[in-house]
C-alpha cells in the first residue's frame, strides 16, 4: 500500500483548486451528518500546528479560556494537521461540518471566498477600528487580505523570507555583510575560498523555499510573476536580470550543487555543518538550526537590486470566518477575544511565525531577539506577496505557483544551472497560463 | 486413496463448480445443467460472495469512477462536465509524460531484475547450512518490513548532502563528490537501488520457497553424470524454478509500476522530473496541480497498459501450465 | 566453493541431513557465512541509522550524552503515541481477522473449483492487484463521506481489507493446493457437507496458510500511510503513521522524536516475524496465480 510524504511544507500554503466547488458542495452536503456548527451553542475554532509542540496546548488554553458574555457561543478547539489539510477543510466545509473560525493555508480564505463560503471581516475590522486592534496591525498586512467584496480574512502570523549569514564564517572568510547584489557576489566569492557556499538553499521534496527565493530575487529587482490584472507575466526585463544573476551564482559554484534536491532538513544540516555561510530562509532558521551554530546566525539587511529597489516574498498567514457559524456575532466576538489575548503565543517561544500586531513586536520578550526585531523593522516593510509586482492582495491563481510541480521544475533547473533565464521563465509562464485556463 | 482417483477427481473438478466434489449430485449428468446448481455449488458461491462485494466496492468502483473522471474536467470533489478525450490528448502530447513513462520502465526493469538477482543469490546462500541462518533470514526481511516513511527518511540521511555518510565514503575512496540525489543520472540510480533494497526480501522469500520445492535427488543424479556446479544450477535448478521466477517477475513488475512512496519520499520526482514515474506524475497532477482530469487520465493509461500486459502474461502462465 | 555442493544440501537449514561429499564443505560454510554477514550488515545500515538517531539527544536538548532514552520518554509523556499505538493495533488486528475470514473460503473456491466463472474471478483478482491505490483514494473518500465512514476507524479497516484481499485469497488458495483433495473426499464419503468438510478438514490443516495470510495482512495494514492520512481526521482516531505527522511542525522537525516513533512502529512487525517467521511464505502466491 502506498504511503505518501507529508513534510508539512508540502501543502502548507497551497490550497486545492475547488473551482467547481458548487457541484462538490451539493454532493457532500447530501451527506452532512448534522454536526454543523449551526445547531449547537458552540463555536468551532480549527487551528494549525504553527509552532513547536508547545504551540497548540497553549493555543487551546487561550481558546478555552474564552468566557463569552450575553449568551454568546463558547469556543471549541481542534488542531488540524498539515498533512492533507486541504482535503480536511474542503470536504468539511462543503458538507457543512467545518469550523466557524479557522486558520489554514495562506490562500485558503481566497479559495473559499470564491465559493461563497467565507464571511467577510469588514464589520469585524470596523469594530476593531474602535478598540485599537485595527491600527495595531503592521503596515500593509490588511491590504493583502482585501478582495473585491471585502476582507476575506485577518492577518494572523507572518512567514518571512530573509537573508541569513553565519557571522563566524563571514569573519573567518573576511567577507563583508552584503548590502546589494554586487557586494553579495563578493561575499560569496570570499566564502568560496574557504569552501563555504554563499547561497544556501534547497528545492527538494517538500522544500519550496528554493522557489520562493527565486521569486524573491525577481521581486527584489522590481519584478515578480503577476501583473496588475492578476495574469502571469514572467518574462520581463527585471525577472530575466534577476534569474541571470542567480545563474551566475550557480556557475561560480556559490550554490551547493546538491541543493536542487535538498529537503528543509538537509538545508538545516548544511547550516549546522558550517557549509552554508549565507542564504535565504524563513525567519525561524536560527532556532531550527539550533545547537552551536544557531546563535551564530544573524539576519542581514535587505539587498538593493540593480534597479535600485528592495523587496522580498512573504506569506501573510491568516484567520478566516465562515458563513457556517452559530452566528456571525459569535464568530466576531470570539476573534476579538482571541486577538486581544493571543500575545503569549509569541512571548512564550512557541515557534510560531512573526506576529501581525505592533504591540506584540514591542513586548520585551519579542524585543529580546535581535533577529526578529531586524526582520520586523527592515524586512517586513519591503516584503510583498505572490501578487507582486501587480498588487498586494492575494487571489486564487497563486495556487498555480506556490509549491506546484511547475515551480519545482523551474527552481531545480535554475539551481542545477541547466538552462537560461529567458527560456526557463517562458516555460514557467506558459505552464502557469495553461493551468489557469484549463 | 490412490493418486489416480485424486487426479481424476481434479480432472472432473476442473470442469465446473457443480462437480467440484464427488457427491451424489455431481454424479448425475442433469446437475451439470447451467441453471440447476447443486448445494455444493451454492456453498462455493457463498464462499466467494463476500470477497466479490469487497472487490467491487473498494477496487472496481474507484476504477470506474476514475475512468469517468478522466473524460471530464472536474476537481477533487466536483464532477465537472464532459470534455471528451481532451485530457488524454493533453497528457499524450506532453513530453513530461513520455519522460515519466521511460523512467517507469527503467525503474521497473532494474527493480525487478535487481531484486530478483539479490533475492535469488541470498536464497541460494541461505539454503545451505551456515551458522545463524535463521537469524539472517529474519534480519534480511527488515528492509521489506520497515515502513517506507521510515526507510526513506533514513536513506535521505545517508546520501543527501556532501556531509552524509555515503558521499563522504565515495569522497574518501577518491570517486569525487557524488551527488546521489541532485545529479539527474545519480538520482535515477539511487532511487532504483533504494527500490532493490526494499524489494529483495520479497524475492528472497519467493525464491526460497521455490528452491525448497526442488527435489534434492535430482542433484545427486546430476553429480553422478559429472555436471559442474554451475551446470547443475543453470540447467537443473533454473528450469525447475522457472515458473516461480516468472511469476515473481510479474508480481514485482506490478509492484514497481504502482510504486509511489519509494520515489516520492526520496526525491519527490526531481531533480527536474528526472525521477518522476507515471504514478508520481499522476499524483502531482492531481494533488499539486489540482488537475484531476489529466491526472486520472495518466493513471488510467498506465493502468490500462499494465492490465493488458498482466492479462497477456497471466494467460501465458496458465497456458504453460496446462501443457 | 561450489554452488552445486550447496544445492545438494537439504532445503531447510534446520534439516539434520549431512552435507554430502565435499571436502571443502566446512571452509565453504564459513565463507558463505561471512558473505551473508556482510550483505546483511550493509542491508541493515539504514535501519541501524534509525535506531541510532532515536537514541540521540533531542533537538535543542542540553544533554551531551551519546545515548539517551529521553526521546522515548518524551513521546510517551508528551504525545498521544499510546492512543495511536492502540488504534493501529486495533485497526490492524481487525483487518487481519476480517481479511482471513473472507479470504479463507474464497481461496477454497479458487483452489478447488475450475470453470469459466472461477477463471474470470481469478482474472479479476489479478487485475485488481495491479491497480494503483493512489487513484482509488478520491472516489472512496467521496463514497465514504456519504455514509459517515470518514474519520472512522471502521472505514479505514474496510479499505485495508479490500486492498489486500486479492493477495490474501491467493495465499490461502496456494496453501489449500498443498492439501490433497482426498482428505475432503473422505469427509464427504462420511456424509459431511462441503462447508463441513472445508471447516473440519481443510481449514483445520491450514494453520500455516492462515498465519501466512494473517502476517501479510498485518504488514500491509500496519505500514499503510496514504489511506490513514486521507481518511483519519482527529487526534483520538490517528494511527501511528498519521500521528507521526504531528511531529512535522511548521518549521522545525524534532527528528529524535520522529525516529523514536519510527522505532516503535518497527517493533510489532519485527516481533511478529521473529516469532512466526517459520510459518510465513509468499512463495505459494505464484502457484495459485498460475492455476495448479
Amino acid at each position: 500500500m502506498a504511503s505518501q510524504p507529508t513534510n508539512a511544507a508540502i501543502t502548507r500554503r497551497g490550497f486545492i483548486g475547488l473551482t467547481g466547488g458548487v457541484a462538490g458542495a451539493a454532493l457532500l452536503a447530501a451527506c452532512g451528518s448534522g454536526g454543523s456548527g449551526s445547531n449547537s451553542n458552540s463555536l468551532k475554532f480549527w487551528n494549525m500546528p504553527w509552532g513547536n509542540t508547545a504551540f497548540n496546548p497553549l493555543d487551546k488554553k487561550i481558546t478555552l479560556a474564552y468566557k463569552p458574555t450575553g449568551g454568546m457561543a463558547k469556543a471549541t478547539y481542534q488542531e488540524i494537521q498539515w498533512a492533507n489539510f486541504t482535503q480536511t477543510f474542503s470536504s468539511a466545509v462543503a458538507s457543512n461540518t467545518g469550523p466557524a473560525v479557522s486558520s489554514g493555508g495562506g490562500t485558503q480564505a481566497f479559495q473559499f471566498e470564491s465559493q461563497g463560503k467565507i464571511a467577510y471581516a469588514d464589520n469585524l475590522l470596523d469594530s476593531w477600528k474602535k478598540n485599537g486592534i485595527y491600527d495595531d496591525f503592521l503596515p500593509g498586512l490588511l491590504d493583502a487580505m482585501k478582495v473585491k467584496k471585502g476582507y476575506a480574512a485577518v492577518p494572523y502570523n507572518l512567514d518571512m523570507r530573509v537573508l541569513w549569514y553565519n557571522k563566524t564564517l563571514m569573519q573567518e572568510a573576511g567577507a563583508e555583510v552584503p548590502t546589494d547584489w554586487q557586494s553579495y557576489m563578493n561575499a560569496c566569492a570570499a566564502l568560496k575560498k574557504k569552501g563555504i557556499y554563499g547561497y544556501g538553499t534547497g528545492a527538494g521534496a517538500g522544500a519550496f523555499t528554493g522557489g520562493h527565493i527565486l521569486v524573491s530575487w525577481m521581486i527584489n529587482n522590481g519584478g515578480g510573476l503577476f501583473d496588475a490584472d492578476q495574469k502571469p507575466n514572467c518574462v520581463t526585463k527585471e525577472n530575466i536580470e534577476a534569474i541571470n544573476f542567480v545563474l551566475e551564482l550557480v556557475k561560480k559554484k556559490y550554490v551547493d550543487p546538491a541543493s536542487p534536491t535538498y529537503t528543509s532538513a538537509n538545508v538545516q544540516s548544511q547550516w549546522k555543518a558550517k557549509k552554508f555561510g549565507m542564504g535565504f530562509d524563513t525567519g525561524g532558521l536560527a532556532d531550527n538550526v539550533g545547537g552551536a551554530v544557531g546563535p551564530d546566525l544573524l539576519v542581514g539587511t535587505p539587498l538593493t537590486g540593480p534597479s535600485g529597489k528592495k523587496g522580498m516574498l512573504y506569506f501573510p498567514n491568516n484567520i478566516m470566518m465562515y458563513k457556517n457559524t452559530p452566528s456571525q456575532k459569535d464568530s466576531e466576538a470570539f476573534l476579538t477575544y482571541y486577538f486581544k489575548n493571543m500575545t503569549p503565543l509569541w512571548t512564550k517561544s512557541t515557534g510560531i511565525g512573526l506576529p501581525p500586531l505592533k504591540s506584540i513586536t514591542q513586548t520585551k520578550e519579542f524585543q529580546a531577539s535581535a533577529n526578529n526585531v531586524k526582520i520586523i523593522n527592515e524586512w517586513q516593510p519591503i516584503a510583498h506577496t505572490w501578487a507582486a509586482p501587480g498588487g498586494e492582495a492575494l487571489f486564487l491563481n497563486v495556487t498555480q505557483v506556490d509549491g506546484t510541480p511547475a515551480m519545482d521544475t523551474f527552481t531545480q533547473s535554475i539551481l542545477g544551472g541547466h538552462t537560461d533565464a529567458k527560456s526557463a521563465l517562458t516555460t514557467l509562464q506558459n505552464t502557469i497560463k495553461s493551468k489557469m485556463t484549463s | 486413496m490412490s493418486t489416480n482417483s485424486v487426479a481424476s477427481r481434479l480432472q472432473k473438478a476442473r470442469k465446473g463448480v457443480g462437480v467440484a466434489g464427488p457427491g451424489p449430485a455431481a454424479r448425475k449428468p442433469a446437475s451439470r445443467r447451467k441453471w440447476r446448481l447443486s448445494a455444493r455449488a451454492w456453498t462455493l458461491i457463498a464462499f466467494a460472495v463476500p470477497s466479490i462485494v469487497l472487490l467491487l466496492l473498494i477496487n472496481l468502483y474507484p476504477v470506474i469512477y476514475a475512468g469517468i473522471q478522466s473524460v471530464r474536467n472536474g476537481t477533487l470533489i466536483s464532477a465537472g462536465s464532459f470534455v471528451g478525450f481532451s485530457n488524454y490528448r493533453h497528457i499524450l502530447s506532453d513530453p513530461t509524460f513520455w519522460h515519466s513513462a521511460l523512467f517507469t520502465v527503467i525503474f521497473t526493469v532494474t527493480g525487478v531484475f535487481g531484486s530478483w538477482l539479490v533475492g535469488l543469490g541470498l536464497a541460494v546462500l541461505l539454503r545451505t547450512r551456515i551458522p545463524l541462518a535463521g537469524l539472517f533470514k529474519v534480519l534480511l526481511l527488515l528492509p521489506w518490513i520497515v515502513p517506507v516513511v521510515v526507510s526513506a527518511t533514513s536513506w535521505n540521511w545517508l546520501v543527501a548532502t556532501p556531509q552524509s555518510p555515503l558521499p563522504k565514503l565515495t569522497h574518501a575512496l577518491g570517486m569525487g563528490d557524488v551527488l546521489f540525489l541532485a545529479n539527474p543520472t545519480w538520482a535515477k540510480i539511487t532511487v532504483c537501488v533504494f527500490k532493490v533494497w526494499i524489494s529483495f526480501p520479497f524475492m528472497m522469500m519467493m525464491m526460497s520457497s521455490a528452491l525448497a520445492s526442488v527435489d534434492n535427488t535430482v542433484y545427486e543424479a546430476a553429480k553422478v553424470d559429472g555436471a559442474s556446479s554451475w551446470q547443475a544450477f543453470s540447467q537443473i535448478t533454473m528450469p525447475l524454478i522457472s515458473r516461480s521466477t516468472y511469476i515473481s517477475w510479474i508480481l514485482m513488475t506490478i509492484f514497481c509500476v504502482n510504486d509511489f512512496p519509494t520515489i516520492f519520499l526520496l526525491t519527490g520526482g526531481g531533480p527536474v522530473n528526472s525521477t518522476t514515474s507515471l504514478v508520481v506524475l499522476a499524483y502531482r497532477t492531481v494533488f499539486q496541480d489540482f488537475q484531476t482530469g489529466p491526472g486520472v487520465a495518466i493513471a488510467f493509461v498506465m493502468t490500462l497498459v499494465l492490465v493488458v500486459i498482466s492479462v497477456v502474461l497471466y494467460r501465458q502462465i496458465r497456458k504453460a501450465n496446462v501443457e | 566453493m561450489s554452488i552445486a555442493a550447496n544445492l545438494r544440501q537439504p532445503a531447510t537449514v534446520s534439516d539434520t541431513a549431512k552435507p554430502t561429499g565435499t571436502t571443502s564443505g566446512n571452509a565453504g560454510k564459513w565463507w558463505r557465512f561471512a558473505l551473508v554477514l556482510v550483505i546483511t550488515a550493509v542491508a541493515l545500515v539504514p535501519i541501524g541509522a534509525v535506531v541510532v538517531l532515536s537514541l540521540r539527544p533531542a533537538l535543542g536538548s542540553t544533554s551531551t550524552a551519546a545515548v539517551t532514552l529521553q526521546n522515548f520518554r518524551d513521546v510517551f509523556s508528551q504525545t498521544g503515541v499510546k492512543t495511536w499505538l492502540g488504534n493501529s493495533l486495533a485497526i490492524t488486528l481487525i483487518t487481519v481477522l476480517i481479511a482471513v475470514t473472507v479470504a479463507a473460503p474464497a481461496g477454497y473456491v479458487l483452489s478447488r473449483a475450475r470453470n469459466r466463472l472461477v477463471s474470470g474471478y481469478s482474472l479479476i483478482l489479478f487485475i485488481v492487484q495491479s491497480l494503483p491505490i493512489v487513484t482509488a483514494v478520491i472516489p472512496l473518500f467521496i463514497l465514504f463521506s456519504k455514509i459517515g465512514l470518514v474519520d472512522n476507524l471502521a472505514g479505514v479497516t474496510i479499505i485495508y481489507v479490500g486492498s489486500e484481499i486479492s493477495v490474501a485469497i491467493w495465499m490461502m488458495a496456494a496453501y489449500y493446493n498443498s492439501i490433497p483433495i482426498a482428505l475432503e473426499e473422505a469427509a464427504w464419503m462420511d456424509g459431511s457437507s462441503v462447508f463441513g468438510g472445508f471447516l473440519r478438514v481443510v481449514l483445520r490443516n491450514s494453520l500455516p496458510g492462515v498465519l501466512s495470510t494473517a502476517i501479510f495482512s498485518f504488514l500491509l495494514a500496519w505500514n499503510d500511510y496514504l489511506i490513514a492520512v486521507v481518511f483519519l481526521r482527529s487526534d483520538p482516531n490517528y494511527t501511528l503513521p498519521v500521528g507521526l505527522e504531528t511531529f512535522f511542525q511548521q518549521n522545525a522537525t524534532n527528528w529524535g522524536l520522529v525516529m523514536a516513533v519510527a522505532v516503535i512502529m518497527m517493533l510489532p512487525p519485527i516481533i511478529i516475524f521473529s516469532v512466526l517467521n517459520r510459518y510465513f511464505s509468499v512463495g505459494g502466491i505464484g502457484g495459485s496465480l498460475a492455476g495448479k
